[in-house]
């Protein structure tokens, strides 16, 4: 796949488009020079089966009681009027990332040639600056390599040809992964003709995973009501203690 | 429409109580060396004894910072990551941070030992010249926070004011404790109004520091989802309220405008402690409580 396109992009024409509702002079569209990673999940296909968490914390050797992409389940209404929803979490790949901003070493930048946000594990001095500024909580502390981390697509596979891990385990064909930049790709034309959605858009991160029916109780952000102390509370209580060393036992 | 989160993946937070501390030691270095300039560079005579003690315990708070922050690093011998030009981000607060942590110490010992040569006039421009540092050392780090867009807690513009008159508010109070300390140990007594002048700057920062926190309170709670609650599990926190309010700073207010206590030494000695106490509660509570809202 990444020859095939290596190949497209040496040989393909400047295509001239005319802009025939203003009236303008014909503009230069450059061919297709860089490509633009993106993920479509398809929240109405998914099944909760947690197949993707499995692949990508095989597939990127992430340490027990750590995930770099995890789905998060949420029960609305009572019964008998249930719905059970799933949201698949993953680094958004955010055009403007706040992680990239904040580095104070540069250790995580959005590449050019491809849009993903990528981590160099060597220059990270593990100052924490970064988790703290994931508006969207997917980075942490590998306890292993003692750096940060996160998603980036699976970078050794998508740098291969092959499609990320997640994407490939999906069972339910809910992990749509793709060129934006190429308007033909599968993603291109599934977000042109679908109504899709990122998570906190009014952050202005402009994130690279879209959502078909992300539903707002999804969204995790904390509600105004009168129990968000107890939403905190158990939030808490499920944040693994600094000094855990649980996921040393499956060393 | 009621939704119960059944299971979902919360990170553990980056940072330990290195990082409160951290800025607290800035805090109070960036307060005590301005309060050294007072007398050696704009020319106030009364704080002349001050001077030389001031800038001192500014260095040595200074040694202590960096030492806190490095800790914190999981990676704590790649620091010096920092102070690569090539990997220096234009967009990051803390890489001019750490360059600032660089440079003022050794602008600040270079300082200290023109004072104690008396040379006055190479200590005024020095002093002039490493002003502008120690304020930017320690709004950086409010900066640092400010510029985090994802938490409601932490990006306020109000951020970098707000932490650098509570970092003037903990030196005066730490100068304070020290020139009661050194009367009482030394024979040449120091001037009364000396204490007078501390006392009221520490009230004029008081005040200026409780409007940082009434407009920070009202914002947020017309604020996002996130802002509202954040406020209001910073009101639930007993810390929060009893600890950096009551006890750090209407409890001082108080003791240093009543009458019958403002004039007692020991008195004066009971509110500059709970200052310091309360100016750390800040820091901790700025940092903790904005790690408390699930962003996920």
């Amino acid at each position: 796949m990444a020859e095939k396109n290596t190949l497209d992009r040496e040989k393909a024409p400047i295509h001239r488009v005319a802009d025939d509702a203003k009236g303008e002079p014909e503009r230069a569209v450059p061919a297709q020079t860089t490509r633009k990673w993106a993920m479509l999940v398809d929240q109405r296909r998914c099944i909760g089966c947690h197949s993707c968490t499995v692949a990508c914390k095989s597939e990127n050797n992430v340490p027990l009681g750590y995930w770099r992409s995890w789905v998060k389940g949420i029960q609305k209404g009572a019964f008998p009027h249930v719905g059970n929803l799933y949201l698949r979490r993953l680094c958004n790949q955010c055009e403007t990332p706040p992680c990239v901003q904040v580095c104070p070493v540069q250790a995580t930048v959005r590449r050019e040639e491809d849009g993903v946000v990528v981590m160099y594990y060597g220059k990270c001095i593990g100052c924490g600056m970064c988790i703290a500024a994931c508006p969207y909580d997917a980075r942490f502390f590998n306890p292993i390599r003692n750096t940060a981390d996160k998603c980036d697509f699976c970078l050794s596979r998508i740098d291969n040809g092959l499609k990320p891990a997640c994407v490939e385990a999906c069972t339910s064909g809910a992990l749509i992964f793709g060129d934006l930049a190429d308007p033909s790709s599968e993603i291109s034309q599934k977000l042109a003709t679908t109504p899709t959605c990122v998570l906190k858009p009014e952050l202005g991160t402009k994130p690279k995973v879209y959502y078909v029916q992300a539903d707002y109780t999804l969204q995790g952000r904390i509600h105004f009501s009168d129990r968000f102390e107890d939403e905190i509370l158990d939030y808490r209580q499920h944040i693994p203690s600094p000094g855990a060393d649980y996921w040393k036992k499956g060393e | 429409m009621d939704a119960a989160v059944l299971y979902n993946v919360p990170h553990e937070v980056p940072w330990k109580v290195y990082i409160p501390l951290y800025f607290y030691f800035t805090g109070l270095s960036a307060g005590s060396f301005i309060l050294s300039t007072l007398s050696t560079v704009f020319g106030i005579k009364r704080f002349k004894p001050m001077a030389l003690p001031a800038a001192i315990i500014s260095f040595i708070l200074l040694l202590l910072a960096p030492a806190c922050l490095i800790l914190d690093l999981h990676q704590p011998t790649r620091f010096w990551h920092t102070l690569v030009p090539e990997y220096f981000n234009r967009t990051s607060a803390l890489s001019y941070g750490s360059w600032l942590l660089t440079i003022y110490p050794i602008a600040n010992l270079i300082y200290i030992y023109f004072i104690y040569v008396k040379y006055d006039r190479v200590t005024k421009i020095l002093g002039s010249l490493t002003v502008p540092l120690a304020i930017f050392v320690h709004a950086y780090t409010g900066f640092a926070f400010a510029l985090v867009r994802a938490r409601a807690w932490w990006h306020s513009a109000l951020m970098p004011g707000y932490f650098l008159t509570s970092a003037l508010l903990s030196g005066i109070a730490l100068l304070v404790v020290v020139a009661l300390v050194m009367d009482r140990f030394q024979k040449n007594k120091l001037d009364p109004e000396l204490y007078t002048s501390l006392r009221l700057m520490m009230v004029a920062i008081l005040l200026v520091d409780l409007f940082w926190s009434g407009s920070f309170w009202l914002t947020l709670l017309v604020s996002t989802a996130d802002g509202y609650a954040s406020i209001m599990l910073a009101f639930h926190e007993k810390l929060y309220v009893w600890g950096e309010y009551a006890a750090g700073m209407l409890a001082p207010l108080v003791i240093l405008l009543l009458p019958w206590t403002r004039k007692h030494k020991a008195w004066l000695c009971v509110a500059s402690l709970l200052i310091i106490g309360g100016v750390f509660l800040m820091r901790y509570s700025v940092v903790f409580i904005g790690f408390d809202i699930p962003l996920s």
